[in-house]
């Protein structure tokens, strides 16, 4: 399997807030991705881990660092720019689905393809049913999104964070809202799919069972990265 | 269809009622709009056709000679509207045919026509009136007016055939008690009484010339008002109205005569239709304005329950620039739905409106609301409610626009 470095982080650092609620959230995260891994981050709430998720997934920029794609340095980047790169290599998944709940499953996994324009209706049609097919919710297409229970929403997002073929997928809690049964069922599948597709995944979780099945694991606190462990 | 059109166009169907409630609102608006200015529009057109066709769209009066001409030193020319009213005018045309026959090389000049006009008394039976008498050339006068059009009662042939006939304004005749057929006398300046037949009633639908005036022969004019011209005035017919004001002005260099647009002749009367317009299209704009704080209300609302979907877009690389084009879309469409929709309530109000009857005998006379068919009052009702819907989308949209995502996210987090 091919392991090039899909993304990485530098020395990232990243303040929040103003003035006296100013928070020092990122210290200085140094972190590589490779295709085929599976990464999570785990630490107490207020360690910085969505946040570093967030600046991995260009919807925040870091105040200091680097962040690269395919050795591209995208920090320095416009708005519009940067919702490209999102449109064309990252795949979010959060532990709130945030489907379009007026949309069906179908709908919802061809809205990144519609943005990203490189397919027609049909053929968007096609790797939509694909991806639901593949996540268990091929009988499912058409209904609409606020009819699936908690479980299924949730793999209609993992369908739709897939939708693009992206390069990494960054996942922030994507089982912290279901069962233990469905927690697993979903990691696994985000777990093929990155084993199969030659994709990186980085996801945050609280769930230690959950992180262990991780390739590494990177250990936050206090908005550094104080340890980090492979998969043995 | 772009991304977010087509979001927009699912978003607006998942929220019908306040669709239909701004959309309600636009098109009541734009019917509204369209209507209001079809009826002042169809009022003031009615008035302006009337005298075009009672008084022609220019006259040609009095000659005149510039006071001041023969100084050294002539006045500046920045002076000369000072100079047009330092005049000394000389009353009559001498020379009406010749200065007919050079006005007829003009393209804009359809026809003309001499009138020789003068004020008299009138007297049938016990009833006495002032009329105001115009001496006219019969073939002449249908071609520049729509005299022959105005004939209620009576023949226009029994007046070009019988010297001693007169054609009344339709008031006055009511004034008078007089129907065709009657006879009529009118007071010469000398004192004595001319007896005439009334051959024919009309009615121009302008109110000052349907309670005075009194068509009879030029030349009898002539010898009943003792006058040594053998006309006063001359009538235009012009192929294009609008351009009187320029012809006007060019006559006066031209012939050294007093001559006045029909746009000047009724400046006053013409201000009043444009302030009735303005004022109706002000307070149909109103209207239009309360539908657009609708659509603020419906899109803000909208914006507002949708900050997760917005994030979550943006997660997936839609640009803020697509994000406020959802809204955007969502404006235009309720605007152009509306627009629409309004353009053809609006005719159809406008139809119905035209059959409602009312009698109006002022200004103008009238039987029922009178309409103007004018596709500028389609144009301009849909651009203002295009206008009034983009601003009232374009705040909304802006702030979709500016939600930071991470917040919205970050604020969802355990």
């Amino acid at each position: 399997m091919n392991h090039e470095v899909c993304l990485t982080c530098e020395n990232v650092e990243r303040y929040l807030g103003e003035d006296e609620s100013r928070v020092h959230a990122l210290r200085g995260v140094s972190l590589t991705l490779k295709a085929g891994s599976v990464h999570s981050v785990v630490g107490p709430s207020g360690c910085g881990k969505s946040t570093l998720l967030y600046i991995l997934g260009l919807l925040d920029s870091p105040d200091a660092g680097r962040v690269t794609i395919k050795s591209e340095a995208v920090s320095h980047l416009q708005d519009d720019e940067l919702a490209q790169k999102r449109s064309e290599l990252l795949g979010f998944i959060f532990q709130f689905h945030f489907l379009l709940e007026d949309f069906s499953a179908q709908e919802n996994v061809m809205i990144p393809m519609r943005k990203l324009g490189k397919l027609r209706e049909n053929e968007m049609l096609e790797r939509a049913a694909t991806l639901l097919d593949a996540v268990g919710l091929a009988g499912k297409r058409a209904r609409p999104s606020r009819h699936l229970s908690g479980g299924e929403q949730q793999r209609v997002a993992i369908a739709r964070a897939l939708a693009n073929d992206p390069q990494v997928i960054l996942a922030d809690e994507p089982t912290g809202n279901l069962d233990t049964e469905n927690s697993h069922r979903a990691f696994e599948l985000l777990q093929r799919i990155v084993q199969e597709g030659g994709k990186a995944l980085l996801l945050v979780t609280h769930n230690p069972q959950i992180a262990e099945l991780c390739d590494w694991v990177h250990e936050m606190q206090d908005g550094l990265i104080v340890n980090t462990h492979g998969l043995d | 269809m772009t991304p977010p059109l087509y979001i927009a166009v699912r978003f607006l169907g998942h929220r019908k009622r306040a669709f239909l409630l701004s959309l309600s609102g636009v098109v009541f608006g734009v019917a509204i709009f369209i209507c209001s200015q079809a009826q002042t529009q169809g009022f003031a057109q009615q008035f302006i056709n009337s005298t075009l066709g009672s008084n022609g769209s220019l006259v040609l009066r009095a000659r005149f000679q510039p006071l001041g001409s023969g100084l050294l030193v002539p006045p500046k020319a920045s002076s000369a509207k000072a100079n047009a009213t330092h005049r000394r005018y000389l009353e009559g045309i001498t020379n009406a045919r010749e200065i007919m026959r050079v006005s007829r090389q003009f393209s804009n000049v359809a026809a003309c026509s001499p009138v020789l006009r003068g004020t008299l008394s009138a007297r049938s039976g016990f009833e006495n009136a002032t009329v105001d008498l115009y001496g006219i050339d019969a073939a002449l006068h249908v071609q520049t007016t729509n005299l022959t059009n105005q004939i209620i009662d009576g023949a226009f042939n029994d007046f070009r055939d019988n010297a001693t006939s007169l054609i009344v304004g339709s008031k006055l005749a009511e004034l008078l008690n007089v129907v065709a057929g009657d006879s009529m006398q009118l007071l010469s300046p000398g004192g004595d009484y001319w007896r005439f037949t009334v051959a024919a009633i009309a009615r121009s639908g302008v109110g000052a010339v349907d309670a005075g005036r009194v068509y009879c022969h030029a030349k009898i004019a002539q010898s009943l008002l003792r006058k040594p011209f053998a006309a006063s005035m001359i009538i235009y017919k012009l192929r294009d109205p609008d351009r009187a004001p320029a012809l006007a002005r060019h006559f006066e260099t031209l012939f050294q005569h007093d001559t006045q647009s029909w746009q000047e002749r009724e400046a006053g009367n013409l201000q009043l239709f444009v302030t009735l317009r303005m004022s109706a299209a002000i307070t149909v704009s109103l209207i239009i304005l309360l539908a657009g704080f609708g659509i603020f209300n419906v899109l803000t609302m909208s914006v507002l329950s949708k900050v997760k979907e917005i994030a979550i877009l943006r997660s997936m690389g839609y640009r803020r620039g697509d994000i406020s084009a959802i809204f955007l879309w969502q404006g235009a469409m309720i605007a152009a739905a509306g627009a629409l929709l309004g353009c053809v309530a609006g005719a159809l109000l406008t139809a119905a409106i035209s059959h409602i009857p009312i009698r109006v005998r002022g200004l103008i006379v009238a039987d029922h609301f009178l309409v103007a068919w004018d596709w500028r009052h389609y144009f301009w009702a849909t651009m203002l409610a295009m206008i009034a819907v983009f601003i009232a989308s374009y705040v909304p949209a802006r702030r979709a626009a500016q939600l930071p995502p991470v917040a919205t996210l970050r604020g969802s987090s355990v």
